[in-house]
């Protein structure tokens, strides 16, 4: 393999990778003036796959990823959360029951740990048919 | 005026009368792009020649240190002779998720180098497989030229040559795979992944290690975290604009451009067609709407359908997502002459022996090609190393 050691290149990848050495502070950053705690509960969404049910858990384990980058989001469901069925273009309430694997769903969810706490959770397909609609 | 003066004017004047073009060179971006484009392109290709070090994020499980490691021959973005381990495990009997690609495992790819970090820390010279997976699938560096085309290609277009019922008779019945949020899926040699820039944003962290915005998590050795210690560099360890980059380089890599071809490959055109291998290996495909105008409404002769067909018993190995063991997509031909092996694994030293174990739905079109007069055979393969 080639390895490139021009200037320019050398510049161009520090570029790349300054991000990284943005990210490691030289000094301690001055106290903000109104400091506002970190919040307690990081939100995210997912789309994906359920690989796994513990309907007695409560939980939902769901495969997603970025290419070959795949990982798994272990979600519980609080009795109190919908569940909303869009698979067939109506949104329609399903039990945690009716759920089954290889169901493409999208949920937001926060937490610190798994299983992180579903906000929404909606089935919006199957991985074997497709889903109807992409966000 | 001198006879050779006029012949060089002819000459030119039929050139240009021709459109004569320079066919592009392997490696070589598209023809047509705009300044921006270009630059993007020529930028990418530094990203995707870089070597990275553990001390800027390499690893500390990885499969190369930079792109180019594998893609390499005969230039960069060609294939190489590094060979992967892929594994899964398939559950006929669960219908719907029938294939766990071990995600709780850091998913199908399995890391064959280590940072001497991690060597340190564990002891171990490669990731080992789960327990309870004994076996892993071999995977070849496939070619990335034209990737930005097939990426073009609309997902109505790779239904239309959908039948998985095989409605039409023909003993052909490709389906497409799914991703896991149920998009249509198209790259990787089973089809798995909808999307080049997805391909390439996760290969940054599954094939080097490398994380970034798109990947944030460095993954597990077979599911336990890494060590303390093991990796060093901040995440993400690239940006966004080295994924940006990096993505245009392999999107804008022209297809390679067919060689030249002879009055016996021209009836090996005939014969490709004759023997029905172009029922799955279509010919072209034409793109789409896309925003680069070099990618929209493109003719591109991929020898494709980019579905899922049964290739027999022979070839089986893993499956993944929907594929089945026995399922693989469609390999593109384009680019065929400049490939050293051939198939999924690279069992197959000859474009003969690459027929030769086709099974499943090319029996048919195996058989054919055996039956075939030597110089019928001799036709198609020399058609194919025109490819």
């Amino acid at each position: 393999m080639r390895t490139i050691a021009s200037p320019v290149v050398t510049l161009l990848i520090a570029t790349l990778l300054a991000g990284v050495a943005a990210q490691q502070p030289t000094a301690p950053p001055p106290p903000a003036p109104q400091a506002t705690p970190a919040p307690a509960v990081s939100h995210d969404t997912v789309r994906g796959a359920i690989r796994a049910i513990d309907v007695n858990a409560r939980t939902v384990d769901i495969t997603s990823g970025v290419g070959f980058a795949i990982h798994v989001v272990q979600l519980r469901l609080p009795t109190s959360l919908p569940i909303t069925d869009r698979e067939s273009g109506q949104a329609e309430s399903i039990r945690l029951g009716e759920l089954r694997l290889g169901d493409v769903i999208r949920a937001s969810f926060g937490g610190q740990a798994a299983p992180f706490v579903a906000y929404t959770f909606e089935r919006v397909g199957r991985m074997v048919t497709g889903v109807d609609t992409l966000p | 005026m001198t006879r050779v003066a006029v012949k060089v004017i002819l000459v030119v004047l039929t050139c240009a009368a021709a459109d004569c073009k320079k066919p592009p060179q392997p490696g070589d971006p598209l023809g047509g792009l705009s300044a921006a484009e270009r630059a993007r392109f020529d930028s990418g290709r530094v990203v995707f020649e870089s070597t990275f070090t553990a001390e800027v994020g390499l690893g500390p499980l990885f499969n190369g240190s930079g792109c180019a490691e594998c893609h390499e021959d005969p230039v960069v973005g060609a294939v190489g002779d590094e060979v992967e381990r892929h594994a899964s495990i398939f559950h006929p009997e669960q219908p719907g998720f029938s294939c766990d690609l071990l995600a709780p495992q850091g998913g199908p790819v399995f890391q064959d180098s280590v940072t001497p970090a991690l060597r340190a820390a564990l002891g171990i010279e490669r990731e080992a497989l789960p327990p309870g997976v004994s076996t892993a699938a071999a995977r070849t560096t496939p070619d990335v030229f034209g990737f930005g085309l097939l990426d073009a290609v609309s997902d109505s277009t790779i239904l239309s040559y959908a039948d998985p019922d095989d409605r039409n008779g023909d003993g052909i019945s490709g389906r497409p795979n799914r991703f896991f949020d149920g998009r249509i899926g198209r790259f990787g040699r089973k089809a798995l992944v909808p999307a080049l820039r997805e391909f390439n944003d996760g290969a940054f962290q599954i094939e080097i290690g490398i994380t970034n915005p798109a990947v944030l998590d460095e993954g597990t050795v077979t599911g336990r975290p890494f060590p303390a210690g093991t990796d060093p560099a901040p995440e993400p360890e690239l940006n966004e604009r080295g994924l940006v980059l990096t993505d245009a380089f392999v999107r804008l890599l022209a297809p390679p451009a067919p060689l030249k071809q002879s009055r016996e490959a021209k009836q090996g055109r005939e014969v490709f067609n004759r023997a029905g291998c172009a029922a799955c290996h279509v010919p072209v495909l034409r793109t789409g709407d896309n925003p680069i105008a070099a990618l929209s409404h493109k003719d591109v002769a991929a020898y494709t359908d980019l579905l899922l067909h049964d290739m027999g018993d022979g070839l089986a190995d893993i499956c993944f997502g929907l594929a089945t063991p026995n399922e693989f997509r469609t390999e593109p031909l384009m680019g065929l002459h400049l490939g050293t092996q051939f198939l999924h694994d690279g069992r197959a030293k000859t474009p003969e022996e690459a027929i030769d174990f086709h099974g499943g739905e090319a029996t048919r079109s195996r058989d054919l090609f055996r039956s075939l007069p030597a110089a019928d055979q001799a036709a198609l393969i020399a058609f194919l190393k025109t490819l």
